[in-house]
């Protein structure tokens, strides 16, 4: 199924010379949204205007939401220009500079006359250098258009900061239920809402597999904290370990052959290894304290977690096998939950300060302690989008807990869905693509 | 919604079954989908042939059956197995809360077949996962509190439900020091 969603092709038309050009470096800790000017999309013979309109709404709410853009729609560009349509001449860029934007996307859709297929074509260029930047064209069948979009909007940002967005990967979460909590799935712009289990019972703490096709959570579905797997497409529910005791928050190594997690079978939680068919348990963590919350460094080397071994829960970081640990966080009595960055420099965490639990994140040297939450509410959960330019987390800003999504530096913080809160525990996936 | 409109409570007066072993069974009514509390008197069991203690014939009629949508089995608590509390983060037991162990231990000495599950909780602050070691740690202190007191091992099992089933839906320190709490429940008679 998968497969036939990603059989579609790109056709690289033209790409200019400046395409290596990076328009925004945004792992700077602050920067200017670049403004960029949409152009209406032209519907090509006697393709519905609701397709071209579809994309278009997809595609503007995407630039949006990845947080690198100021999108400057049709409603906003002077009148002269808002029925300008489809992809300009390089000569007629001059027209567009009162539109205020620095880059111009334009394009046009196409419906088949089977009016099963589309073709999808866009334009971008830079409106300060009065240049063409990249033109690309996609089709595929309407069931895919969703997804399409979501790459060209990865294309687009890959040009202005390059590096590919997150658009077509996925956020798990557990929602509140009843008595319960179940296991839901939503894609990064929200879109999409799927629940995985139905079971009544409490599901939490969920983890995508590497590859992107099962979803592991815990579940006291047996009365015993066990740790179980479900297909993406809420089949084959299958309990997956069942020690004594807790078996919780699997971390999978970088290269897939081990998963580190927290489990209960010593009388208290410890940071165990395990193979990925669940079996040779190895303990990391010797000693006394309460171990939780495993997450790997991306060169497979190290694992952060935390420990309340100096008395307050802390974040720590131990190689591989359990050695050479040290005390990462020194900074407030209450820190939990980190989650290291794909890029490898920083590591985000849950602590608490002036009574309410807020989001950091850490050199994982130690040094750069940033605060990325402020308002009212507490915020915990951090988890990085795969491309460590994202990081998902529960807010109770709102007055119920909800997933959020901000930029990196803290910036542009919004709620996944529009949901009505019960919402814990956010873990994103891979790209899939 | 509270913890307690949520479980499906059904009160069996059985008294004879415990003591003597006896096969009656037991009749557990259980209802398909979740409504508010319910109790339902069963049948009072034969009357006991034999006098025994007081305080055995007190914990089987204080026997309450619970099953909980999405967990397995249906348990018993019992009013007379008393909860203990915890300070905020810590799992120790503090000296009040091991009088109040004693008791319990004194009361399943009495009962050599009857395990027990603890569950640990905690309060609504701090993160999920923490709060699930946490909740363990608490079980385990427990558990190995009343090992001391000579119960065997193999009686006691634990959980951790972190901050996943407060007694208490409260947001203030009230509602806090009495979430953070050991509770046993009867898996086995």
């Amino acid at each position: 199924m998968l497969k036939y969603f990603f059989i579609l092709f790109s056709l690289l038309i033209i790409v200019s010379p400046l395409e290596a050009r990076v328009y925004l470096d945004i792992n700077a800790p602050t920067f200017v949204q670049i403004p960029i000017v949409l152009t209406k999309w032209k519907s090509v013979d006697r393709t519905p205007p609701s397709l071209s309109e579809k994309v278009y709404e997809i595609l503007a709410n995407d630039l949006t939401l990845s947080g690198f853009f100021k999108v400057i729609d049709v409603h906003h560009l002077p009148p002269s220009l808002q029925e300008r349509e489809g992809i300009p001449n390089t000569s007629s860029l001059p027209e567009w500079i009162s539109a205020g934007g620095e880059i111009l996307l334009s394009g046009e859709a196409l419906l088949e006359s089977d009016g099963l297929n589309f073709k999808l074509k866009f334009h971008l260029f830079d409106l300060v250098e009065q240049k063409h930047i990249v033109g690309k064209q996609y089709e595929g069948p309407l069931p895919v258009l969703r997804s399409v979009v979501h790459r060209i909007a990865d294309e687009i940002i890959l040009q202005i900061t390059g590096e590919k967005g997150v658009h077509n990967t996925k956020i798990a979460y557990s929602v509140l239920q009843g008595s319960g909590k179940e296991i839901f799935i939503a894609d990064f712009d929200g879109a999409n809402i799927r629940q995985l289990t139905r079971n009544q019972s409490i599901n939490l703490s969920p983890a995508w597999s590497p590859d992107g096709k099962k979803i592991a959570f815990t579940s006291y579905l047996k009365r015993n904290t066990d740790l179980y797997m479900i297909d993406v497409d809420g089949k084959n529910l299958q309990r997956f370990l069942s020690y004594p005791g807790l078996n919780v928050s699997p971390s999978w190594s970088p290269d897939g052959k081990q998963i580190a997690l927290m489990l209960g079978m010593q009388g208290k939680s410890d940071i165990f290894l395990i193979d990925t068919n669940g079996g040779n348990p190895r303990r990391l963590t010797k000693g006394h304290g309460n171990e939780a919350s495993p997450t790997w460094s991306p060169d497979g080397e190290s694992i952060a977690f935390v420990s309340d071994r100096s008395g307050s829960p802390q974040i720590y970081i131990m190689a591989r096998d359990g050695s050479n640990v040290r005390r990462l966080t020194y900074e407030g009595s209450y820190n939990t939950n980190p989650s290291w960055s794909p890029k490898g420099d920083r590591i985000a965490f849950c602590g608490r300060a002036e009574g309410r639990f807020h989001i950091f994140t850490i050199g994982r040297d130690g040094s750069g302690l940033r605060r990325m939450t402020s308002n009212s509410g507490n915020n915990e959960n951090p988890w990085w989008s795969p491309d460590g330019r994202y990081i998902a987390f529960s807010s109770t800003r709102t007055g119920v807990s909800k997933i959020f999504i901000m930029n990196a530096n803290g910036f542009n913080q919004r709620g996944l869905t529009p949901s009505k809160g019960g919402e814990s525990g956010p873990a994103w996936s891979r790209r899939f693509e | 919604m509270t913890k307690k409109s949520l479980i499906i409570t059904i009160v069996i007066l059985c008294a004879g079954l415990i003591m003597t072993g006896c096969p009656k069974k037991t009749v557990v009514k259980e209802e398909p989908s979740i409504k508010k509390e319910e109790a339902v008197k069963a049948e009072r069991g034969p009357i006991s042939r034999e006098k025994e203690s007081k305080a055995k014939e007190g914990l089987e009629k204080s026997l309450v059956a619970k099953k909980e949508p999405g967990i397995e089995g249906v348990v018993f608590e019992s009013s007379l197995l008393k909860d203990i509390h915890f300070d905020f983060d810590k799992f120790d037991i503090r000296p009040g809360d091991a009088a109040i162990l004693k008791g319990n231990a004194e009361l399943l000495k009495k009962y050599p077949n009857v395990k027990i599950q603890i569950e640990g909780h905690c309060d609504e602050r701090g993160t999920v996962e923490y709060n699930l070691a946490l909740g363990e740690r608490r079980a385990n202190s427990s558990k190995n509190y009343l090992i001391s007191l000579g119960l065997s091992a193999g009686r006691i099992s634990t959980i951790s439900y972190g901050k996943e089933r407060p007694l208490d839906p409260g947001h203030n320190e009230e509602a806090w020091t009495k979430n953070r709490r050991a509770h046993t429940i009867i898996t086995a008679k």
